[in-house]
């Protein structure tokens, strides 16, 4: 099967000559290099895949081209080189008109600064979709009180944007975004404009959400504890160029090269980190040797620190069939807390006895 | 430097476009004026108080109750102020420009806006428009739409166009590209954000600017004035030209009055259209002064007033009609006389102005600068005139429109003119005097209007032939201003030297010395001529004849004018009337009817 969305060597570049510029990206010249010329380019050779009902995160500072690269999926910027296929189809072909009947009914967008109308009511906005799309004022006004409900706003519905607190506004966007029904939803910094408790609402509605509704997000941000958080899987932009595309544990296990090595340093990983992550896979088998309390693979770092001290052995981590997929000895819990890879070194005290404090 | 002949080029064009273009400038002339005289006819139908009525309660809907009783307050003083005619006049005047205006400037800031080479070609041609002294765009305006309101329109357009542009670009521009951008993302069409996002955000901004276009254009309505579209501008324009100050704060005030109604009713409308706005008002407590009535009930009240005012206005027209006579020569036909507020032009403009109502024409009566009066009169757009001084004064004039216009012959002559002090300047008798006598006068030669011909001659010629040219300065202005100048001199007994011209009432009013002119640079006495647009004696042949037989002694003209002068501005009809009365006969001397006559001219 083929994936939802796929980007295939996408370039933008501003500025004059830009297809000149693409070639000599292709060469090897660097983003310094062009900028002197006065072009600017904003992605630089991005290619990627997006399965169906997962969450895409794009991870970069600002600058690093992330909303560039999300304005191309939906044709609201043309790539300069390179294709987006939403559902086998080449956006890059299609015609205006095309574009926007696609944008009306397939993908839809929430934006960071909530970009509601404001001379809109709440079900007018969450309504706007539709209304595009020629749906009739009753149906609509239907379609829209059902998303806004979804997102924890029912009872709003004939409020004003300038009403509601910031993370209503973000609800009113999501609930624009998901109205029309759209599989793909783009999500531009949609969090980041909320303070950080109502992000984290905001975060644990969508994941909710997502369990249920099964759209196809690609989730932009700058927050690496949101797209470890959010992400199934995640890319990490740098200067226009995806440097790592991964999970969350490849991004923080296995960071490729400093850059992303730098940026995960001050993540806090016993909240990213699960058992499935830390285990021993060297060691299986078909159930494990007692009754006691077993790990998950998914089962958090927290959780899993809290299983070890309960037991007086390795915790063991089975499938959902039971079987034990791998074991996390407590020495490997403790060594991932404190970024050590390394095993025990030999003690000259083998006994631990206690010397005399006296 | 080489010279650039660009005026020459200017005028060619012009030229062109009159020769060439006239069908098109007939076609909009006919559009504006149409649209003129219809939202006229619609405002001074009904009587004043029930206008001010409708009026009333527009603004009571939009602005509140206080709004309404203010506005109701406001008209009511127009009308009082004797002024209602001419205030509706202008409110049609700067209703038709601004509706004009907005269809030009709303759709071109919507294109400046959507593209940025527009905007950057648009906005030097506005600066040039609103920034061009407006009397120089009007002039070429009228040789396009000839006098009236036409002309008036046009220049009030070309003026009020800029903010309404401006305004449309920068309210379209403001809208937060976030949201044009979420409009784009799901997947609205080009024109849709424009009405769904664009303009209902930029309705605000976008009603400023209509505002501004409305105050713009009332503020041009003086302008307008000097071209002949009447109303208060007129009014303003008659005042000031004859110095009547009290007249001119009236008109002043009426204008005012207009001005304050249509910038609170606009900007409610703003508020009342906008749904953010509609949502602010909503929220703002509601107190018996600001109450307003729902839509329903404020247009049946006007509907109510309206039926009212046709009622009444179909009762008043049955009276009026006026009996025909033995000496109605004229049965009602229309002739426009021009004048420019100089004394003896004024004088003799109503002197006929009430011979020929005598004998049974429509007069209309139209002040005007020099300038303008000449083109009118070339261009057909008026009848005659009675105030050229041919053949050295106003020979420039002659020469450029002479060959479109009839000469009805002099009927005063001859006249002087000279350079007067006050009787008790001494050692000052003639010209070649005042050389010696430059700080005295603090080198300073009170003049007239620049567009009048013996300002020309004086500055060319007079000034040259005695050396005057370095220590004096020749000061522009106008004939009341002159006036009003050497009236205050006289009454300080300070020196001063002014332009002065005889005839002129000053001379029986002041102790005045006209300076000697030993070697004739003023040139002989011109003869004061009647000028008339071609053909106009061929169509009234008894009109013709009586102005070519006319002619006025220099007793009868300067009682005449002093007669005027005490009776003061808005009088002057009275005032000739009641000289008339004291000289009797003089009616059937200059306007001979035999019975014959008034019966051929009247089956012709």
């Amino acid at each position: 099967m083929s994936p939802r969305l796929e980007a295939e060597h996408l370039f933008k570049v501003f500025g004059r000559r830009p297809t000149e510029a693409v070639e000599r990206l292709r060469q090897g010249a660097d983003r310094d290099e062009l900028r002197s010329d006065g072009t600017t380019a904003a992605v630089i050779d991005a290619s990627f895949r997006v399965e169906a009902g997962e969450i895409f995160v794009v991870m970069g500072l600002s600058g690093s081209g992330k909303s560039t690269l999300l304005r191309m999926l939906n044709g609201l910027l043309e790539p300069t080189a390179g294709r987006v296929r939403f559902d086998g189809r080449d956006l890059t072909g299609l015609t205006d008109r095309a574009l926007r009947e696609l944008r009306s009914k397939k993908i839809s967008m929430v934006f960071q600064h909530f970009a509601l109308f404001p001379h809109r009511s709440v079900r007018d906005n969450a309504a706007y979709g539709l209304e595009v799309q020629g749906v009739p004022r009753a149906e609509r006004a239907r379609r829209a009180d059902e998303a806004l409900a979804l997102c924890g706003l029912a009872g709003w519905e004939k409020s004003w944007p300038d009403e509601l607190s910031g993370g209503m506004q973000q609800r009113v966007g999501l609930a624009r975004a998901l109205a029309t029904d759209a599989d793909l939803l783009l999500m531009d910094e949609s969090f980041s404009a909320l303070d950080p408790l109502i992000r984290r609402d905001m975060q644990d509605q969508l994941l909710e959400l997502q369990k249920t509704l099964k759209k196809t997000i690609v989730f932009i941000t700058h927050d690496l504890n949101e797209a470890m958080r959010l992400g199934d899987r995640i890319a990490v932009m740098r200067d226009g160029r995806i440097v790592q595309t991964g999970t969350a544990e490849d991004i923080l296990l296995r960071p490729a090269g400093d850059y992303v090595a730098s940026f995960v340093r001050d993540v806090d990983r016993s909240r990213v980190l699960t058992a499935g992550a830390l285990m021993d896979t060297s060691v299986t088998g078909d159930a494990p040797a007692c009754r006691c309390e077993t790990a998950r693979p998914a089962t958090p770092f927290a959780e899993l620190c809290a299983i070890s001290a309960r037991l007086s052995h390795r915790v063991s981590v089975v499938d959902e069939a039971g079987r034990v997929v791998g074991v996390v000895p407590r020495q490997r819990l403790v060594g991932f807390l404190g970024d050590e890879a390394a095993g025990p070194a030999p003690c000259d005290n083998p006994d631990g006895k206690v010397i005399s404090r006296a | 430097m080489p010279r650039i002949h660009l005026g020459d080029w200017v005028d060619s064009g012009v030229d062109w476009l009159v020769g060439h273009l006239s069908w098109l400038f007939d076609a909009v002339k006919a559009v504006m004026e149409g649209m003129y005289d219809g939202i006229d006819a619609v405002l001074a139908a009904p009587e004043p108080l029930l206008m001010a009525g409708i009026l009333a309660v527009a603004a009571w809907w939009l602005r509140g109750l206080l709004a309404g009783v203010l506005a109701f307050a406001g008209f009511a003083l127009v009308d009082s102020l004797d002024l209602w005619d001419r205030a509706m006049s202008t409110l049609a005047l700067v209703l038709v420009a601004t509706v004009i205006a907005l269809v030009i400037s709303i759709p071109l800031g919507i294109w400046a806006a959507r593209s940025r080479a527009v905007s950057a070609a648009v906005r030097p041609v506005l600066d040039l428009l609103q920034t061009m002294p407006s009397m120089v765009l009007l002039i070429p305006a009228m040789l396009f739409f000839g006098l009236g309101t036409a002309a008036g329109v046009v220049a009030t357009l070309i003026f009020a166009l800029a903010p309404g542009v401006r305004m449309t670009e920068l309210g379209i521009r403001q809208v937060d590209a976030e949201l044009v951008e979420a409009a784009e993302a799901f997947g609205t069409t080009p024109r849709d954000i424009l009405w769904r996002v664009q303009l209902p955000l930029a309705l605000p901004t976008i009603m400023a600017g209509v505002n501004q276009v409305i105050m713009l254009g009332l503020s041009m309505v003086v302008i307008a004035g000097m071209v002949g579209t009447g109303g208060l501008g007129g009014a303003v324009n008659e005042a000031i030209g004859q110095l009547d100050i009290g007249y001119g704060f009236e008109a002043g005030v009426g204008i005012v009055v207009l001005a304050i109604y249509l910038d609170r009713v606009t900007g409610a409308l703003g508020t009342r259209l906008s749904p953010l706005g509609r949502r602010a008002a909503a929220k703002t407590r509601t107190r018996a002064w600001s109450h307003r009535p729902r839509p329903a009930v404020a247009l049946a009240g006007v509907v109510v007033l309206a039926l009212v005012a046709g009622g009444l206005g179909l009762l008043g027209s049955s009276a009026g009609t006026s009996e025909a006579s033995g000496t109605d020569v004229g049965k009602g036909k229309e002739i426009r006389i021009g004048y420019i507020p100089w004394d003896e032009g004024i004088a003799s403009t109503f002197l006929w102005k009430e011979i020929l109502q005598e004998r049974g024409f429509e007069v209309t009566t139209t002040q005007y600068a020099a300038g303008p009066l000449y083109t009118g009169l070339a261009t057909g757009q008026l009848d005659f005139e009675t105030d050229s001084w041919l053949p050295t004064t106003h020979a420039e004039y002659w020469s450029k429109y002479g060959d479109r216009l009839d000469d009805l012959g002099k009927w005063f002559g001859p006249t002087s003119l000279e350079l007067t002090v006050p009787s008790y300047v001494k050692d000052v008798n003639s010209l070649a005097d005042l050389r010696d006598h430059a700080d005295e006068f603090d080198g300073k030669i009170i003049g007239i209007e620049p567009s009048a011909g013996m300002m020309g001659l004086l500055k060319s010629k007079v000034l040259k032939e005695y050396g005057l040219q370095d220590a004096y300065d020749v000061v522009d202005g106008s004939t009341p201003a002159m006036l009003a100048e050497l009236k205050r001199a006289y009454a300080r007994k300070q020196p001063v030297v002014v332009t002065l011209w005889s005839p002129h009432w000053a001379y029986s009013d002041y102790g005045l010395k006209k300076l000697k002119d030993p070697r004739g640079a003023w040139g002989k006495g011109d003869g004061v001529h009647t000028l008339a647009r071609k053909g106009f004696a061929a169509d009234n042949p008894q009109v013709g004849k009586w102005l070519k037989d006319f002619s006025m002694t220099e007793e009868q003209l300067t009682g005449l004018e002093a007669e005027i002068q005490k009776a003061g501005k808005g009088k002057e009809q009275d005032a000739v009337r009641g000289w008339l009365r004291r000289h009797p006969g003089l009616i059937d001397k200059w306007a001979p009817v035999a019975k014959d006559d008034a019966r051929s001219q009247a089956a012709g």
